[in-house]
């Protein structure tokens, strides 16, 4: 079964040789971003499958470059609005 | 301190240099956890889709500890760790959910569930048409546990033979929180 590994470690990703995998640099358990914050959430989705399509060489590592201090800020602003995305 | 040791001291912070790399750790690994069935000059086949993700069935595995609020919880206080894995429904919302976990901040997790456990996420994909469809159940355990071999034999094994056995997934999203 093709598999694709969401992960904030990239060096523990690297030792057990995942087929494939998207690096974002951001804190444990919060691998899909913000709470109530859609968009990231589903961008980091997508980008997971996305490479589920693509990758075609064993022990891929994929970065998305989003910063984690804009998805807390937007969160935050969201969060302050009173709006749940 | 001389120059001599400066160049022998790491980075105050890997995450700067971005490798996030910390030294000795396949040592640590292969030794620590001798059963360990990857050793660093393995190599890993990597499966290929067989079908678009339109007409794909996709399953959710991930180590966050979430399930269903009337299940039995996992145990977070044994010395060894819980070896179960649970079945979560992919129909779940966000209020039929609980984690226990006590190795990472769960805390925007517990206001939101999507961030390490993108259930309703895929939902809506799979309402868009952008995913086939999902398999009836996700799974879910405790990733922290003193008996890496027994780990192998319980729940990685069970985990693998169900997503390929009894939910028939074509591919499958890993979420190792």
């Amino acid at each position: 079964v093709p598999t694709v590994s969401v992960t904030v470690a990239r060096d523990v990703t690297e030792a057990i040789k995942v087929p494939r995998a998207l690096f974002l640099p951001w804190p444990m358990g919060h691998h899909f971003g913000a709470p109530f914050h859609r968009d990231p959430q589903r961008r980091v989705v997508l980008a997971a499958l996305g490479l589920l399509e693509s990758s075609r060489e064993s022990g891929t590592i994929l970065d998305l470059p989003i910063k984690w201090a804009d998805v807390r800020r937007e969160a935050k602003t969201l969060t302050e609005q009173g709006r749940k995305l | 301190m001389t120059a001599a040791d400066k160049r022998t001291l790491p980075a105050a912070d890997p995450r700067e240099s971005g490798t996030q790399l910390r030294p000795g750790l396949w040592h640590t690994i292969n030794e620590r956890y001798p059963g360990s069935m990857i050793r660093k000059d393995s190599f890993v086949p990597q499966a290929r889709l067989r079908k678009p993700l339109a007409a794909s069935r996709l399953t959710l595995v991930s180590s966050c500890g979430v399930h269903l609020k009337t299940d039995q919880p996992l145990d977070v206080c044994h010395p060894f760790g819980d070896f179960r894995f649970m079945r979560v429904p992919s129909r779940a919302k966000q209020d039929d959910l609980i984690i226990h976990h006590l190795k990472y901040a769960h805390d925007d997790a517990d206001l939101d569930i999507n961030v390490i456990f993108p259930i309703e996420r895929l939902q809506e994909l799979c309402e868009e048409g952008r995913l086939g469809r999902l398999t009836p159940n996700f799974f879910s355990f405790i990733g922290y546990n003193m008996d890496p071999e027994k780990f192998e034999r319980t729940v990685a094994v069970g985990i693998a033979e169900a997503v390929v056995q009894e939910e028939r997934a074509d591919c499958a999203l890993l979420a190792p929180a």
